[in-house]
């Protein structure tokens, strides 16, 4: 079965701890992980998501512009024929402390299907994935 | 580019300078000669420089909070808060990520829709669009000395129009704005570019202008033994003083074990006097503590807790400056009152711990002489392998993992070395990768962490560095298993 997904860090942003964590967590739960890294563009998710069949594109946003950065990435998709891959997005994603439900409406407005708080623990989002791709636990390796 | 730890003559740097002073519409504005004039004017309670000296000399710890944001009117007012209602004793001009990338366009965008929605759409204060005048408009608004803080590869132009801008200050350097923040961006190339930051520094100061210069200390923030950050730290100390730079303010990030973070800036501050007395620079020297840059816990009454930690140790580490972290950390960019709340805390402990210290005892001067030795082994290495020249050694000891960040998003970065805290909470090698060092120093980091292995029931592995990454976010240091 294809399990992969394309990982990485959205925009002008370097925080790659993280980056590296979730590629660690998502690899060990089963995943196959394409992870393109720190400071990449909208193109960069579509073209390793389309070069590599993915089923998922999981952006990590840290440093508050993930707002500006995320905007238009899902009609990108489409485009891209890439209108059924799941859509994630996670991490620190506004400028400032800003209510978490009007953070996750605007990126669902943007067309993203999940959005994480900051301080998500990487077993949360492994099992919505799990549940949004109707992977049976079983088997997956664990 | 012929990189070499050698001055930029005076042609090549002015023939770089054309060429960079067009890389955005507001390099026009740069005029070197009538820059030195207004800097000249800069009065010395604004004088980053000035300021270090004098608080080193009394032996103070000055507080600085990190901020910025889109538009000028709006940073003014935040800095003033900071200054006014916090106490803030030096005043940061944090800078937004579209200009540590150069992309000035994208600046544009987030400038017009941070003025469209009346909030701040960047995380920082986009300083390359807004220009030396409004650099000058936010000076002369405030009381204190103002410093820019990014995490830019190549900040020539920002440098340029900084201190036009009558900013005293400017953090950064080619190993720590490179491997650190940049995925792809050749050493070679920062460091040629850091040079002349620092030759422009240096041509300031030869015309009687004082620029302080601080390279970035805690370079991931995340686990990083003191010997790594230290050796960095010289390494772009030296640099820069062989460009002309006269004031210097070394850095560190707080690993959290008070005995560690009290040594590494004992180690630090004496080391590098030896090395600059070594090849004879004349280079004042302060230090700079960062207060925790790992993961925060979002409970703000355990943030303050982390904040005031890091405070306890930078007071006793003797630092000259603290760089303030604030309640909203886990959360991303702090408001203004958070950041003020911040600094508040840590001159509570700044001025609770002031007239007191802590002796000299063995345990911590053995590690002292621990760091130290690490160090040199590292830094005499990357001397070794440039064939005596510092610039050259850089490059090839990141291509062989002599210097090795741990969790840096660098392609030129090895990748190799992995930390993990011991049974006490300071921070070990866990895995040295190529970072040389002798057998008595690597088998007394096994014994540490074996302890821990022992302690905690489970072998030493990658585990304990994923647990110690999350642990001070949940509450506790050393990441022990649930």
């Amino acid at each position: 079965m294809n399990n992969t997904i394309v990982l990485g860090v959205i925009g002008a942003d370097c925080h790659a701890v993280g980056n590296k964590i979730l590629d660690h967590a998502f690899s060990k739960a089963g995943f196959n992980v394409v992870n393109i890294g720190v400071l990449s563009s909208q193109e960069e998710f579509i073209d390793a998501a389309v070069e590599t069949d993915a089923k998922a594109i999981l952006v990590s946003s840290l440093y508050g512009h993930g707002e500006i950065d995320c905007k238009g990435l899902k009609d990108k998709c489409i485009e891209a024929g890439l209108e059924n891959v799941i859509l994630y997005a996670g991490g620190n994603l506004v400028v400032g402390k800003q209510d978490f439900e009007k953070v996750e409406k605007r990126f669902k407005d943007m067309g993203f299907d999940r959005v994480y708080a900051p301080g998500t623990s990487p077993a949360e989002s492994i099992s919505d994935l799990k549940d949004d791709l109707n992977f049976n636990i079983g088997t997956m390796a664990v | 580019m012929n990189l070499r730890n050698k001055r930029l003559n005076d042609d090549l740097f002015y023939k770089i300078r054309e060429d960079v002073l067009t890389h955005w519409s507001t390099g026009k504005d740069v005029d070197l000669k009538e820059a030195m004039d207004y800097m000249s004017k800069v009065p010395d309670e604004k004088n980053f420089s000035v300021q270090l000296k004098k608080a080193k000399d009394s032996g103070i710890t000055l507080v600085q909070p990190r901020a910025g944001v889109a538009l000028v009117d709006e940073h003014i007012e935040l800095l003033n808060y900071l200054q006014d209602e916090g106490g803030a004793d030096l005043l940061p001009s944090t800078i937004d990520s579209y200009t540590r990338q150069n992309r000035y366009n994208e600046c544009q965008t987030g400038i017009d829709e941070s003025i469209k929605e009346n909030r701040s759409l960047l995380n920082g204060f986009p300083v390359v669009n807004h220009g030396v005048y409004n650099c000058r408009k936010v000076l002369e608004n405030v009381k204190r000395p103002v410093q820019a803080r990014h995490g830019t590869p190549d900040a020539r132009l920002l440098t340029e129009i900084i201190h036009a801008g009558g900013w005293t200050s400017n953090e950064g350097g080619g190993i720590s704005y490179n491997i650190p923040y940049a995925k792809s961006v050749s050493l070679e190339k920062t460091l040629y570019d850091w040079q002349y930051c620092d030759r422009l520094a240096g041509i300031y100061e030869e015309n009687g202008i004082k620029i302080n210069r601080e390279p970035f200390g805690p370079l991931t923030g995340t686990l990083v033994p003191p010997s790594i950050s230290n050796a960095v730290a010289i390494i772009e100390g030296l640099l820069a003083a062989e460009q002309g730079v006269k004031n210097l303010t070394l850095g560190y990030g707080q690993c959290g074990s008070l005995l560690q973070d009290i040594a590494a800036i004992k180690a630090l501050t004496n080391q590098a006097e030896e090395y600059f007395e070594k090849y004879d620079y004349d280079v004042e020297l302060t230090t700079v503590f960062h207060q925790w840059m790992g993961g925060f816990p979002e409970d703000e009454s355990k943030a303050f807790s982390v904040i005031s930690w890091g405070s306890v140790a930078a007071s006793f580490a003797g630092a000259t400056k603290v760089i303030v972290k604030t309640p909203h950390e886990a959360l991303g960019i702090p408001t203004k009152e958070a950041n003020v709340q911040g600094i508040k805390a840590t001159k509570q402990i700044i001025n609770l711990t002031k007239y007191q210290s802590i002796p000299l005892f063995s345990e911590l001067d053995q590690e002292i002489e621990m760091i130290k030795r690490e160090t040199k082994c590292i830094i005499d290495k990357v001397f070794e392998v440039g064939m005596g020249d510092l610039a050259q050694g850089v490059v090839k000891a990141f291509e062989m993992g002599i210097l090795d960040i741990p969790f840096a998003p660098s392609k030129f970065n090895h990748g190799k070395i992995l930390p993990a805290r011991d049974n006490y909470g300071a921070v070990r090698y866990l895995d040295f990768g190529n970072i040389p060092a002798d057998k008595e120093v690597k088998d007394y980091h096994k014994k540490l962490l074996e302890e821990r292995g022992v302690f905690e029931k489970r072998d030493v592995s990658f585990d304990m560095v994923i647990d110690d990454i999350f642990a001070v976010s949940k509450g506790i240091l050393i990441g022990r298993p649930e």
